[in-house]
């Protein structure tokens, strides 16, 4: 196991226990990050200290269910922080209908029945910053459009008026490229 | 889909970009247990996850940490080795209070005010979270950055409501805010609770009213006489919409 892996498993064992010490080491741990995606997503730093105060109340009225065995504490938050500030973003903006899963489905692939062993890919933040480095401009905006705007595939297509195909052939391209610097291979 | 086909598009479905049709039938394949989606979909779970770092470095302010760590509390303790030591040092630390507190009357006074309005914030940001936990609550943000009122205000149909703001108006000694639900039938508007901000302009307030956001247009905040008003006596300083 990762020693990052461990230290996300004595903070799952913390909030399974209600212990607040839990909730303090997650936040030093994942904090920042969220903070800086919420303000990423939002442009609005007020609004993203409101969603990260949500964000870990949502993970001290959750964590008591957690399971170390089953689940990536890393994924959980930042996947869940991710929802919060597209969620928080289109209901500001009604011309979007919300396509975003529901809180609960995305809990459910984070911490399901499949074995854990994806923290350390949180950590891995070099690897990924050089793997999106080095797509070209037009995946990189695709990949910033699909993340951080939760833009659907058409949506991007719109935006930057280019054929759908184009777009989901970006958009795949990207994706391999950035599994294989994380040390998954080109196709499962 | 076949397993081939889905191992093309698990990021996809990871990011969220997946077409819903194929999207239902990785969740439907998920549920039907399947060992091997199960893995490859955490996997690119992890992938979708760690794009997070792709964002601009950014810090909170130190507040936000004590505000979160200040609302979670240990439910049960657990007794360790040196529980004696911890009891004693609590006796010597109320006896110490309490000499204090006898030697000031006044200073008693200030403490039980302080420490009533402590138990009703310590209540009402209990309540907060259980709203904000139940799966069928809606969250509506309004306002911006800035000097302007801005928040969130959180919506479940059977557990009441929260209102979150900053920024608030400064009020006068003899006044309050009001929160009014204000039906989509054209009703009048139905009073939902009294709260002064700090004096930061903060505030949480948590109403048990249901609010069913079928029939009721949106949620709104006036400026009243501090004892309230059974209607809206001024324009409305913020009217946040449901829909």
């Amino acid at each position: 196991m990762h020693a990052d892996d461990s230290a996300d498993s004595r903070i799952i064992e913390q909030l399974r226990n209600r212990d607040p010490n839990g909730i303090a080491a997650a936040y030093d741990r994942y904090g920042r990050s969220a903070y800086a995606l919420f303000v990423r997503i939002t442009h609005d730093r007020a609004a993203a200290e409101d969603l990260l105060q949500e964000l870990f109340l949502r993970l001290w009225d959750r964590g008591v269910k957690f399971d170390s065995s089953k689940g990536a504490l890393g994924v959980w938050i930042l996947s869940i922080a991710r929802n919060l500030a597209i969620d928080h973003v289109r209901s500001a903006q009604t011309r979007f209908s919300s396509r975003l899963r529901s809180m609960e489905h995305l809990e459910s692939l984070c911490f399901g029945d499949h074995p854990s062993g994806r923290e350390s890919r949180i950590t891995d933040v070099r690897s990924i910053q050089e793997a999106f480095a080095a797509l070209s401009a037009d995946e990189k905006r695709v990949m910033e459009l699909a993340y951080f705007e939760g833009f659907s595939q058409s949506e991007i297509a719109a935006n930057i008026q280019e054929p759908l195909g184009t777009v989901k052939s970006r958009v795949r391209s990207a994706l391999g490229r950035l599994r294989v610097a994380l040390g998954g291979n080109k196709k499962p | 889909m076949t397993h081939a086909e889905m191992s093309e598009v698990y990021e996809l479905y990871a990011l969220g970009v997946l077409e819903p049709e194929a999207a239902a039938e990785i969740d439907q394949h998920l549920r039907d247990g399947c060992e091997h989606c199960e893995r490859h979909v955490a996997d690119a779970m992890g992938l979708v996850a760690a794009m997070a770092s792709l964002a601009e470095p950014e810090s909170p302010r130190a507040q936000v940490r004590e505000r979160i760590l200040g609302v979670v509390k240990p439910q049960r303790q657990r007794p360790t080795r040196n529980w004696m030591y911890a009891a004693a040092a609590l006796a010597a630390a109320c006896a110490a209070l309490i000499i204090f507190s006898v030697s000031s009357r006044s200073e008693l006074r200030h403490m039980r005010e302080r420490l009533a309005a402590l138990t009703e914030e310590r209540d009402q940001l209990r309540s907060a979270v259980q709203i904000l936990s139940r799966p069928d609550t809606r969250a509506v943000g309004f306002g911006r950055a800035g000097n302007a009122p801005h928040g969130r205000v959180l919506v479940n149909r059977n557990g009441g409501f929260v209102f979150v703001g900053s920024q608030l108006p400064e009020l006068g000694s003899n006044q309050t805010f009001e929160l009014w639900l204000v039906p989509a039938s054209g009703a009048a508007p139905q009073p939902a609770g009294l709260f002064r901000p700090n004096a930061q302009g903060d505030s949480v307030h948590v109403s048990s009213a249901a609010v069913d956001a079928r029939t009721t247009k949106a949620v709104a905040v006036s400026v009243e006489p501090s004892q309230g008003s059974n209607a809206p006596t001024t324009t409305p300083i913020l009217v946040v919409p449901l829909a």
